[in-house]
């Protein structure tokens, strides 16, 4: 036999009366923290406090391997290594697999690890140098905040926000898992719970949340620019969202969610959590971003990549303002953005320039694992309006920053 | 008996409870048709290996998203299964509407008691033998951060059986409209 | 007195009168139910979600769902 609701929760009740004693506790200091800390007065502060946290862990424990350990071993040890070893083979094959010959000549211009460009070079250092490390700080973090009980309280502050353009407070998570890697973070769009709310989120992650290979690259290169372009991003994050919400047809259903109180934070289950989204970032995207490598390293040895530049040069140069010299590294961005930042010739351009070839950069084309990703968790009306939306959404973006920039005369 | 469902609502410590039970070979499976994933593994019990599943969280059977869904579905395809049913100890009310549901469609129930120790220190008291007679289905006090009851949870599963859910209206003095007279 | 839960003020308390159909079952598992004390623990501005207590369990409900739901307060 089945009851009803009322005749099951009236026997629950029954049953709790002959078996449940609460005796009078007096909140302590964690019931006092949990219930300040969803209090938008100290909540909010609070939540600036523990992003702010979270970036700073994330930049010193990305820096210390990326700067401390790997750009030293592929810098001095491993890159000129490869060339010695290698040097005996064709242009292309070196082309491909270390970089440009001429270039290799001298020294990469001193900065071999980001500027060589080959599969063996760059193409290990992306991944195992740079952005694994970024990666692995942002999971770890973030599996903390999930089991301290933090995240539904962040979620529930957020939801303000977020409801308004047709999201879920719980859209923070996908939104910090893509910071780290944009294929878990597709992933970490599961249980948002309507199609609509999925495929916004999805959208918007692959075109305006930068992943640790961007910002790793960012911070090595721009570092001073950084606010800027996330700022630019956030704007571009809620008002397309405002946007999508208007004209995409769907339910956005309102937040219903348990907040459990604090808890301290079971080790084991946070490694599991972090190596589980790590393991996304290994085994699907590394793949890609070697592949990434390969075809622009084809690209250029067989000299397509100047043909295209050059094809394409009177056309960014026009929408976007940005010099001749910055073209090629655009082109490249289609296939790998981490790439592409590490290619712009910042000398030759104004600040303001390299900003604007930055955010745009972030916004191209999603990497090409995070659009295998995509091929997977949306179907192909899903999958055109994503990549419609991001063709009007780069050239919307670019003329309008192309055109703040001319007024403002940078 | 060959499979074993855990269920329980969020944030009850399902997913450690799960990894103490399931130890080292877990692999993550998606259930066909969905986005939704859930974790399998395999526990000894009396002897034997039986499939462990980790059921997708769910606050009670009338799914109200889709991993929800997806946990009716785990459960109303399974018939020949034992359900371990997580509640939080400090939160029995709700915990007990859930174990009732599972309990009214026929599936023997064992109740885990978990974060017994939160529970204590939050001075919820809960008379863990009469609770028992009561539902009829063997109850545990569990703490899966340390293991705490696991032993006897683990050997108790044999226990678990079917009850109809009349009997326990019984145990507590018949349904409702005799005790509003 | 009767109000909507999404009226209720902060620290106010109440017991729930009446769940408008088809969110009771949503919510039954939650612990929100008809008879029961119910307490608000904060509301977010611009119109977000409000935080409730039930039997020592919170919940964050968007203020769309806290409008269909009638709580009895105490003068």
């Amino acid at each position: 036999m089945k009851l009803t609701i009322d005749q099951r929760w009236d026997l629950v009740d029954r049953i709790a009366k002959e078996t449940v004693e609460v005796g009078t506790y007096k909140p302590g200091l964690r019931d006092a923290v949990a219930d300040a800390t969803v209090r938008p007065a100290i909540g909010i502060p609070f939540a600036i406090a523990v992003l702010y946290g979270f970036w700073t862990f994330f930049g010193e424990f990305a820096g210390l391997f990326t700067d401390g350990f790997f750009v030293r071993i592929f810098g001095t040890h491993w890159i000129p290594f490869l060339g010695e070893k290698l040097a005996g083979l064709p242009d292309w094959a070196f082309t491909i697999l270390v970089g440009d010959r001429a270039v290799f000549a001298e020294g990469f211009g001193g900065d071999p690890c980001f500027a060589a460009g080959g599969i063996l070079t760059t193409g290990l250092f992306m991944p195992f140098g740079i952005v694994l490390w970024a990666v692995l700080a942002l999971f770890l973090m973030l599996a903390v905040l999930e089991d301290t009980g933090y995240l539904p309280r962040l979620a529930s502050l957020v939801d303000s926000v977020l409801h308004k353009i047709g999201l879920h407070g719980f859209a923070i998570v996908p939104t910090l898992v893509s910071l780290g890697c944009n294929v878990p973070g597709v992933t970490a769009c599961r249980p948002l719970e309507t199609r609509k709310q999925r495929f916004m989120m999805i959208a918007l992650l692959g075109v305006f949340v930068p992943c640790g290979a961007q910002i790793g690259m960012m911070e090595e290169l721009v570092p001073e620019l950084i606010g800027w372009v996330f700022l630019t991003l956030a704007i571009g994050y809620l008002g397309f969202g405002w946007v999508l919400n208007k004209v995409w047809p769907g339910e956005s259903p309102e937040i219903l969610m348990d907040m459990p109180p604090y808890q301290a934070p079971v080790w084991s289950n946070v490694l599991r959590k972090t190596w589980n989204r790590t393991r996304h970032f290994l085994f699907v995207a590394v793949p890609f971003v070697l592949l990434g490598c390969l075809i622009v390293m084809v690209l250029y040895a067989t000299g397509a990549m100047d043909a295209l530049a050059s094809a394409l040069q009177p056309f960014l140069m026009a929408v976007f303002g940005v010099p001749a010299e910055a073209t090629p590294s655009l082109v490249v961005g289609f296939l790998r953005k981490d790439l592409a930042i590490g290619l712009l010739p910042i000398e030759a351009m104004t600040t303001y320039q390299v900003f604007k070839s930055v955010v745009l950069l972030t916004i191209y084309f999603p990497c090409l694992a995070t659009f295998a990703m995509l091929l997977r968790e949306l179907n192909w009306k899903e999958i055109l309006y994503t990549l419609g939306f991001l063709v009007v959404t780069i050239l919307v973006f670019g003329s309008i920053l192309n055109l703040i920039g001319m007024a403002g005369g940078w | 008996m060959n499979k074993v469902l855990l269920m329980g609502q969020a944030n009850v410590g399902k997913s450690v409870f799960f990894n103490r039970l399931a130890g080292a070979n877990v692999t993550v499976s998606n259930y066909p048709g969905t986005s939704v994933d859930f974790d399998k593994g395999r526990m000894l019990l009396e002897g034997k290996h039986v499939d462990l599943i980790d059921v997708p969280g769910t606050f009670s059977l009338q799914p109200k998203d889709r991993a929800e869904e997806v946990a009716v579905k785990m459960l109303e395809q399974e018939k020949d299964t034992v359900v371990i049913c997580v509640i939080d100890a400090s939160k029995v009310e709700r915990g007990l509407y859930l174990a009732l549901e599972i309990i009214e469609r026929g599936y023997p129930v064992i109740v885990a008691l978990n974060m017994w120790d939160t529970a204590k220190n939050a001075k919820v008291k809960t008379d863990v033998k009469k609770l028992e007679q009561i539902l009829g289905v063997p109850v545990v006090p569990t703490v899966a951060t340390t293991s705490e009851g696991f032993k006897e949870l683990v050997s108790r599963m044999r226990e678990a059986a079917p009850v109809a859910i009349e009997e326990i209206t019984k145990s507590v003095g018949g349904d409702k409209s005799e005790t509003h007279n | 007195m009767e109000k909507k839960l999404s009226e209720m003020k902060y620290e106010e308390e109440g017991i729930v009168k009446e769940i408008r159909e088809g969110l009771k079952d949503k919510i039954a598992g939650m612990g929100i139910r008809e008879g029961r004390g119910i307490k608000m623990m904060t509301k977010q501005p611009i119109k977000g979600p409000a935080v409730v207590a039930v039997d020592r369990a919170n919940t964050s409900i968007g203020l769309g769902l806290a409008d269909k739901i009638i709580v009895e307060v105490g003068k």
